[in-house]
């Protein structure tokens, strides 16, 4: 009952008796109002910052994104040919759980030498997972055409991709190759690393 | 603006609607006696709001409730508070609904023709109560899981169909995934819906047959708005306040230890059931939970047709005073038995310990998939307190108590064991009167062996004088975590008091192959001297054929080695309680 105060209304009985009446009248309204917007508003204010929680915990705080063992440079094909890989997180927390060791995506690596490339499987459009075509020797995704070549960029001009395949940092160790896994933004032409 | 609303009250006659509502005439004037259904509802709203927040964040599995309810109250921004007012908010529901209740009884707004509206008040105040204790468990610790044991218990005691029932609310035989599944559906869904439909109900009832006064009328009548609105709305106001009061100085909503069922737990439901656990315990639970319910249920049924009569209003209103009286006393006798009672307060204490404990290993560590519950049942400074408190509490004690906090009746059998093999407890072990204390060996053989009889009790005065430097030996040996060790040249010198001055090495070995008659202290209370201690004290290292009554842990199986590394581990852990 008490939200329904919110609105103003004059009682059916407009005829001023006095001033003093008249402002005494005034000041109940506004206190009423004042008084029953505070209880209206008591409960959602009271909780609204966990709905925000997430935007305030990512909001300039982007962790240092670790390097992951991926797998073993000999299992890459020398003549540059991507391959699929699982990347395998030593550790993942998901809001209060602390997971070890799962997959948290994949990625593909071809191999120059001893210089390997990663891409980021989700096609920088919409997020679907890319396919490696090897009649056609590209990347396709499956969901929106866009295409694109070994090096990521797009291929075709009907593409809606907006950038080419997202590339992370890679290195290679006692012959194992390493990568710093991440996720970026999608849609825009620019590789912005979600945080 | 005008123009909108015309258009919106041409579509809808939301301005009838809002002057229905507004301009409800109230005969005698606004008064501060009305205002509880509209607190009443005021929390609900506030119940429903902070409910479907805590919604957002919250996961029913017996592996996430607790879980989440920790991510709320520790991690999520201002989820402390969220929780807090859903917490005190309930709490300030059932004292807003005595009191309404309380007033509609004492001005007669219960007679007729308002029967069908007391009635369902009635059954607002049942599906609050369901409301709170089925609120109760959802975090899923330790105070939820135990209490709302007791509760679906008493569900069995329904003739015929109580067993089926429990069953289909609990969802099984045992508390797990579906319990809380279940209860959630019915605290967030089933309940609320129904309390809902029973307001709305309430409200329209109300309005129809508008305010109860008693004649003759105190002032002349006026309207809800702005008069009514205004005192209500400084009523909400106060509730409002006392409940951020509350959330403000209890730092939120309590969070016990994540539910165990092999970790016992004092069950004690909210305050508000107290009553109900306290009549428990001098009635069968039958009658707690059929027959009692049944009668004054009937009795409250029948109270608008009693009340038609002046005397029988005046025994309705006796009746809920002793009603109030009664649970009131019985909450009061609960409050003191618990208060008295030394176990119950340390195992509150012990669960405070815990609450504590899985927290600070939650946030260091995070928490695995298969919950919180099994950090507390991993941390080695949890078990060492069980183990200490279920293996060697029946002699030993650690700070006076069972190592967890609960006093034991006996006296000790054997030393304290708090701060073993610090120099404080060493010195104390090699003073005559200490020795023989209960303290020490008072309650063993050796009050009267050898090392008492024949060696502290015959020591001159400059000897005695030298035994806290022995103490100060010894208790390098041990290498505690919490004492710095000692120089080679201090160690030196502090051997030659031990080999010559006192020539302990008599019987005490240290470092050297020959076999003592008494234990050999070399490395004297380091992790393998009590560890191999444990493992068998009757060995020739030890005491030998003269061990008192201290059981071979290890070597008769009665603790695994994991057991007993993690109470050695323990023990050494920190100094004596000063």
């Amino acid at each position: 009952m008490t939200q329904k105060a919110n609105t103003k209304k004059e009682t059916p009985e407009t005829t001023k008796k006095c001033c003093s009446e008249d402002s005494r009248r005034k000041f109940i309204v506004v206190s009423t109002v004042t008084v029953s917007a505070a209880c209206g508003l008591f409960p959602l204010a009271s909780g609204i910052t966990t709905v925000f929680d997430p935007v305030k915990k990512s909001s300039g705080k982007q962790e240092k994104v670790p390097w992951t063992k991926v797998a073993p440079l000999q299992n890459l094909s020398e003549d540059g040919k991507p391959a699929k890989f699982e990347v395998i997180l030593e550790q993942v927390k998901d809001a209060w759980t602390t997971y070890k060791n799962v997959p948290v995506g994949a990625v593909y690596l071809a191999r120059d030498g001893d210089e390997v490339t990663a891409f980021n499987l989700k096609c920088p459009h919409l997020g679907c997972a890319v396919d490696y075509r090897s009649k056609s020797n590209d990347y396709f995704c499956p969901c929106h055409n866009s295409t694109f070549g070994l090096d990521g960029s797009v291929t075709d001009v009907e593409s809606p991709s907006p950038r080419g395949l997202d590339t992370m940092d890679t290195k290679v160790e006692e012959g194992v190759v390493w990568i710093r896994f991440q996720q970026f933004r999608p849609n825009i032409s620019d590789k912005v690393p979600l945080s | 603006m005008n123009r909108f609303l015309d258009w919106l009250d041409d579509r809808s006659g939301i301005r009838g609607i809002v002057k229905e509502a507004l301009y409800e005439k109230v005969p005698g004037g606004a008064r501060w006696r009305y205002v509880w259904g509209s607190c009443l509802t005021f929390a609900f709203f506030t119940q429903v709001v902070t409910g479907t927040l805590l919604w957002m964040s919250y996961s029913p599995s017996a592996q996430t409730a607790w879980e989440s309810v920790y991510f709320i109250q520790y991690q999520v921004w201002g989820g402390w508070f969220l929780r807090g007012v859903h917490h005190y908010m309930a709490q300030a529901m059932i004292v807003l609904l005595v009191l309404h209740l309380m007033q509609v009884m004492i001005d007669g707004a219960y007679k007729a023709p308002r029967e069908l509206n007391f009635w369902f008040g009635i059954a607002l105040l049942g599906v609050t109560l369901a409301l709170s204790l089925t609120g109760y468990l959802l975090p899923w610790d330790q105070k939820g899981f135990w209490a709302t044991a007791v509760a679906t218990n008493l569900i069995a005691e329904v003739p015929f169909i109580g067993p089926i029932l429990q069953k289909i609310v609990v969802g099984g035989v045992e508390y797990g995934h579906q319990t809380i599944t279940r209860f959630f559906a019915l605290h967030a869904g089933i309940l609320p819906a129904a309390l809902i439909g029973l307001v709305v109900a309430h409200i329209y009832l109300f309005r129809k047959h508008g305010i109860h006064v008693k004649e003759p009328r105190p002032k002349k009548d006026s309207y809800f708005w702005p008069d009514q609105i205004l005192k209500d709305g400084v009523a909400c106001l106060a509730v409002m306040l006392a409940v951020i009061i509350l959330t403000l100085y209890f730092k939120g909503a309590p969070l016990g230890p994540p539910a165990d069922p092999s970790n016992e737990f004092p069950a004690r439901p909210e305050w508000y059931f107290l009553f109900l656990f306290q009549l428990l315990k001098y009635v069968p639970a039958f009658w707690g939970a059929v027959i009692i319910p049944l009668v004054l249920g009937l009795l409250i049924f029948i109270q608008p047709f009693l009340g038609a009569s002046r005397k029988g209003h005046q025994f309705n209103i006796g009746f809920w005073w002793c009603l109030l009286a009664g649970a009131a006393g019985l909450t009061f006798l609960a409050f003191s038995e618990d208060r008295s009672n030394i176990n119950h307060g340390a195992a509150v204490k012990e669960a405070e310990w815990q609450a504590n404990r899985v927290v600070q290993i939650a946030q260091e560590e995070g928490i695995p998939p298969a919950g919180a519950v099994t950090l507390l049942r991993k941390d080695h400074e949890n078990r060492g307190r069980r183990i200490f408190a279920a293996h060697c509490a029946s002699c030993h004690r650690y700070n006076g108590h069972d190592g967890r906090g609960y006093s034991v009746e006996e006296d000790p059998s054997a030393p304290e064991l708090a701060g073993f093999a610090s120099q404080e407890w060493l010195t104390k072990l090699l003073n005559y009167e200490h020795y023989t204390s209960l303290e020490y060996f008072g309650g063993t053989a050796f009050k009267d062996g050898t090392m008492a009889k024949k060696v502290l009790q015959k020591f001159d005065e400059e000897e005695q004088e030298l035994l806290p430097q022995v103490a100060i030996l010894l208790s390098d040996l041990a290498e505690l975590p919490y004492q710095e060790s000692l120089t080679e040249e201090r160690r030196e010198s502090l051997m030659d008091i031990f080999y010559d001055d006192l020539a302990c090495i008599d019987c005490h070995d240290i470092d050297s192959e020959g076999e003592g008659s008494a234990p050999d202290l070399t490395g004297y209370g380091s992790k393998k001297w009590m560890t191999d201690f444990i493992i068998n004290p009757e060995h020739e290292r030890f005491y030998g054929k003269k061990n008192d009554r201290m059981p071979a842990f290890g070597r008769d199986n009665k603790l695994t080695p994991e057991e007993i590394e993690i109470v050695v581990d323990w023990i050494r852990l920190r100094p004596a309680e000063k």
